[in-house]
């Protein structure tokens, strides 16, 4: 479920641990913390180094990561300074920085060839009809893979902790793409009382805020940009 | 599968939601989102009233009940304080009908009502400040003035709240003169253009980036505006002669013009008297 073909090479979101690890232990090289960091920010990372210098989608993997691995090699984490931006805003200036110097070598090895032109067309027929900034997509990108995250957390208890019918009401009715089905419908098609379709309802949007809080409680600094993160998540 | 823009917004339409299964009250439409919680409007079915109801995460429950233990008439009445199913903290309060101060100004109210209604907010965060309670995100949004005139200080914030940029003190430990910096941001806030120097150099003070030089209290830069008021020199600000002459003749007109009138008829009489 989720799966994304462009990014895919982020990992398997699968095997990533429920344990939330904080940015401290990021920051002291503890790898799951890392791991976390990654699957939250590996495509948003890609997006935006994608639109922001027209980049094809195997360039931008490569970039994203490229941006990753010299994360880790140059102590990046321990950079980090909450005092002066959020985690998100640390990473998207990084990520800007580092591409940007990648793609001013890149021009220079094209000899004025700039940018390369299939790449151009692909990234343009995307872009067409978006209105929004890179940072825009990059912050839409970073929220999408938040709840993808999430979700997968909160599919993975379910199936643990037998709760089939809930999951099922839930997907069916919350990530229906297209029309909802009615409360009725559900209850007929799961033999249950449409009261229990609310309460199932209920339940999973309340795990999956607590999955959502406890997500973003591992990649922020502490409770003024957690909080400041979720006010901007719902708002 | 790939979590579409609509199903991201179905999300957080709904996953944010308060659960209020159980309670007296129904969900009606969001009115606002501060640092700490959503306000959101709802109907208090036991009632039959439309109430404000301040929906927060779990940790801020005990600041909640601080905050519902205000009583004055600066501060909206909290109804009730509690949990929700869902595990949330949140209070009840009065609907308040009115306008927010930073709309206020639109209508450029004349400078006695501006001072009124930063008297108000004062009275309010000094009785707050009394019981031990700080504001720490005092700003233009969060006071409200109704449409009889009364006046509300909203959105009490806890430890931890970061404040607003323009009225937020330097200092990262903060105490009542973090607040006292804030009304004087407040203060600057409200003065028309071309406000008198002394009420300027009054906020000036109350933002001084030191803290031990600002105003001590809320009650000491209130009693610098009603010496302003009352046509006194105020602390903030060193007047030179001329400026001292002005006031003073500014505040004392009706025994001047007296004075004056009664030098006019002496002449008048000695001349009359010579004639």
């Amino acid at each position: 479920m989720w799966r994304d073909a462009d990014t895919a090479i982020g990992g398997n979101r699968d095997n990533f641990p429920s344990t939330q690890l904080s940015l401290i232990e990021a920051a002291a090289g503890e790898p799951l913390a890392l791991e976390r960091v990654a699957a939250l920010y590996w495509k948003p990372v890609y997006k935006f180094i994608r639109y922001k210098f027209v980049k094809s989608n195997e360039e931008a993997k490569d970039l994203t990561q490229g941006f990753f691995a010299s994360a880790l090699e140059r102590d990046f984490f321990q950079r980090f300074d909450p005092s002066k931006a959020g985690f998100r805003t640390y990473i998207r200036l990084a990520v800007e920085r580092f591409a940007a110097t990648r793609h001013q070598a890149d021009t220079r090895q094209k000899r004025g060839g700039g940018v390369d032109p299939v790449a151009l067309d692909e990234t343009l027929d995307e872009m067409a009809g978006s209105a929004e900034s890179p940072e825009e997509i990059f912050f839409q990108e970073w929220r999408r893979q938040l709840f993808a995250l999430a979700l997968d957390e909160l599919r993975a208890e379910c199936a643990a902790s037998g709760r089939h019918t809930e999951w099922a009401v839930f997907e069916a009715y919350d990530l229906a793409d297209e029309d909802r089905p009615a409360y009725s419908e559900l209850a007929r098609l799961h033999g249950i009382r449409e009261s229990a379709v609310t309460n199932y309802l209920a339940w999973a949007r309340r795990r999956l805020r607590a999955l959502v809080t406890e997500r973003l409680r591992g990649v922020t600094s502490g409770p003024g940009e957690l909080r400041e993160e979720l006010r901007r998540l719902w708002s | 599968m790939e979590l579409s823009d609509h199903i991201v917004r179905h999300l957080r339409e709904v996953v944010d939601l308060p659960d209020l299964s159980g309670t007296r009250y129904e969900l009606r439409e969001v009115l606002g989102r501060g640092g700490l919680g959503v306000v959101y409007a709802a109907w208090d079915a036991h009632l039959e009233r439309r109430v404000a109801l301040k929906v927060m995460d779990a940790e801020w429950a005990g600041e909640a009940r601080l905050i519902a233990r205000l009583e004055h008439p600066g501060i909206v009445p909290v109804y009730e304080a509690g949990t929700l199913p869902d595990g949330r903290a949140f209070y009840a309060m009065k609907l308040v009908d009115g306008t927010r101060a930073d709309r206020f100004l639109a209508a450029d109210p004349p400078l006695g009502e501006r001072l009124r209604v930063l008297e108000r907010i004062g009275e309010a965060l000094a009785y707050a400040h009394s019981c031990g309670v700080l504001h720490r995100d005092l700003k233009p949004q969060n006071i409200m003035v109704g449409r009889f005139g009364e006046v509300y200080v909203m959105d009490w914030a806890v430890d931890g709240v970061a404040g607003t940029p323009a009225f937020r003190a330097p200092e990262s430990a903060v105490d009542e003169r973090s607040d006292v910096y804030a009304f004087g941001a407040l203060l600057a806030f409200l003065l028309p253009q071309g406000a008198p120097t002394a009420l300027r150099a009054i906020a000036a003070k109350a933002m001084n980036t030191r803290p031990e030089e600002r105003y001590p209290g809320v009650p000491a830069v209130l009693r610098e505006v009603e010496r302003f008021q009352d046509g006194l020199a105020v602390e903030a600000y060193v007047e030179n002669p001329w400026q001292r002459v002005r006031r003073f003749s500014r505040r004392n007109e009706v025994l001047l013009w007296l004075l004056a009138a009664y030098a006019a008829i002496k002449f008048l009489l000695f001349f009359a008297r010579a004639i």
